[in-house]
């Protein structure tokens, strides 16, 4: 049962919820970016004192745990089109280079624009601050080129 | 309860929301973003509008926070050039990983090993912006995020 998709009309309401929960808790902008960097910051200082930001990633990443010991990891193997098209171990030093530079757009980029697809796509747009759907445009347009032209590029 | 909790418990059910809607694959994140499976954008488009239902109702009601005690409240920030060239590095690397920030975390959490480059390559870049915006410091022109001291002219417009 846990391996058949959540339907769309739980599960987007429900992170809905969690955008208002925290507003309505204690006056916070939910953004996933915001959790990666309070823990960020606060490791480089040498400290373990987390804010509520923090948390909320340690709560994410163990939710996802928790799921993945219930419904028996995923279900999926390998890492998609990269590893579909890049094979051996060439391939897969090539794929773990190319995650790691797609993580540095993904952290850089996202502090530059002050939110993610949580921050500005989803808490953002609900606020309705222009920004974030300026942001959320830009983003969602540019992933969309990227995969077309990199699906016509393998194929 | 402590913010520190309720923020916790949020991510948890943040994490399996994320998890059992598929959003840890990046091959469901790809037949979104090729349009092949409606699924990501009616999943989106229904976690945005249940918050700005939500987020209207709080707006209207202007209740004090549950555990903070602060009025709820918000600013909505006007677009700028960097809000539009951070996300386009940003769609970059989601279109290529088929991963973003949430996602890279649950990955992690169901024990997705191919998510740990992609989350070492995100801590670089949340030091990389630390160490630009400090370069940026003192040189108003530079500068990455925004001002912290707002303007006379700005404070007095919404005074």
């Amino acid at each position: 049962m846990l391996h058949s998709q959540l339907p769309w009309w739980i599960g987007g309401p429900l992170l809905g919820l969690c955008v208002v929960a925290m507003r309505w808790l204690m006056n916070e902008r939910l953004g996933v970016m915001g959790a990666w960097t309070d823990v960020v910051t606060t490791v480089s200082r040498r400290r373990l004192s987390f804010g509520p930001f923090g948390w909320m990633l340690f709560g994410l990443i163990a939710g996802a745990a928790v799921f993945a010991l219930i419904a028996g990891g995923p279900d999926f193997h390998g890492y998609g089109w990269l590893t579909n098209t890049f094979s051996g171990t060439s391939g897969t030093l090539l794929v773990i280079a190319i995650l790691l530079g797609c993580g540095i757009l993904i952290g850089l980029g996202t502090k530059i624009a002050g939110g993610c697809t949580s921050g500005n796509g989803l808490s953002g747009n609900a606020m309705l601050s222009p920004a974030s759907l300026v942001a959320t445009t830009t983003f969602f347009a540019t992933a969309i080129v990227v995969t077309f032209v990199t699906e016509a590029l393998i194929s | 309860m402590s913010t520190r909790a309720a923020a916790a418990i949020i991510g948890v059910v943040f994490g399996v929301v994320l998890s059992w809607s598929g959003m840890t694959s990046p091959e469901i994140i790809r037949e979104g973003l090729l349009f092949q499976d409606p699924y990501l954008f009616l999943f989106f488009a229904g976690a945005v509008l249940t918050a700005l239902v939500g987020l209207r109702i709080l707006r209207v009601r202007a209740p004090r926070a549950l555990l903070t005690g602060e009025r709820v409240q918000w600013e909505p920030v006007k677009p700028e050039r960097r809000h539009v060239a951070g996300s386009v590095l940003f769609g970059i690397g989601w279109g290529v990983a088929g991963a973003c920030p949430g996602p890279i975390a649950t990955q992690l959490g169901q024990g997705i090993a191919w998510g740990i480059p992609t989350a070492v390559g995100l801590v670089i870049g949340i030091v990389l912006f630390g160490r630009l915006q400090r370069r940026a410091q003192g040189d108003p022109g530079r500068r990455l995020a925004p001002a912290v001291i707002p303007s006379p002219v700005a404070a007095d417009a919404s005074a």
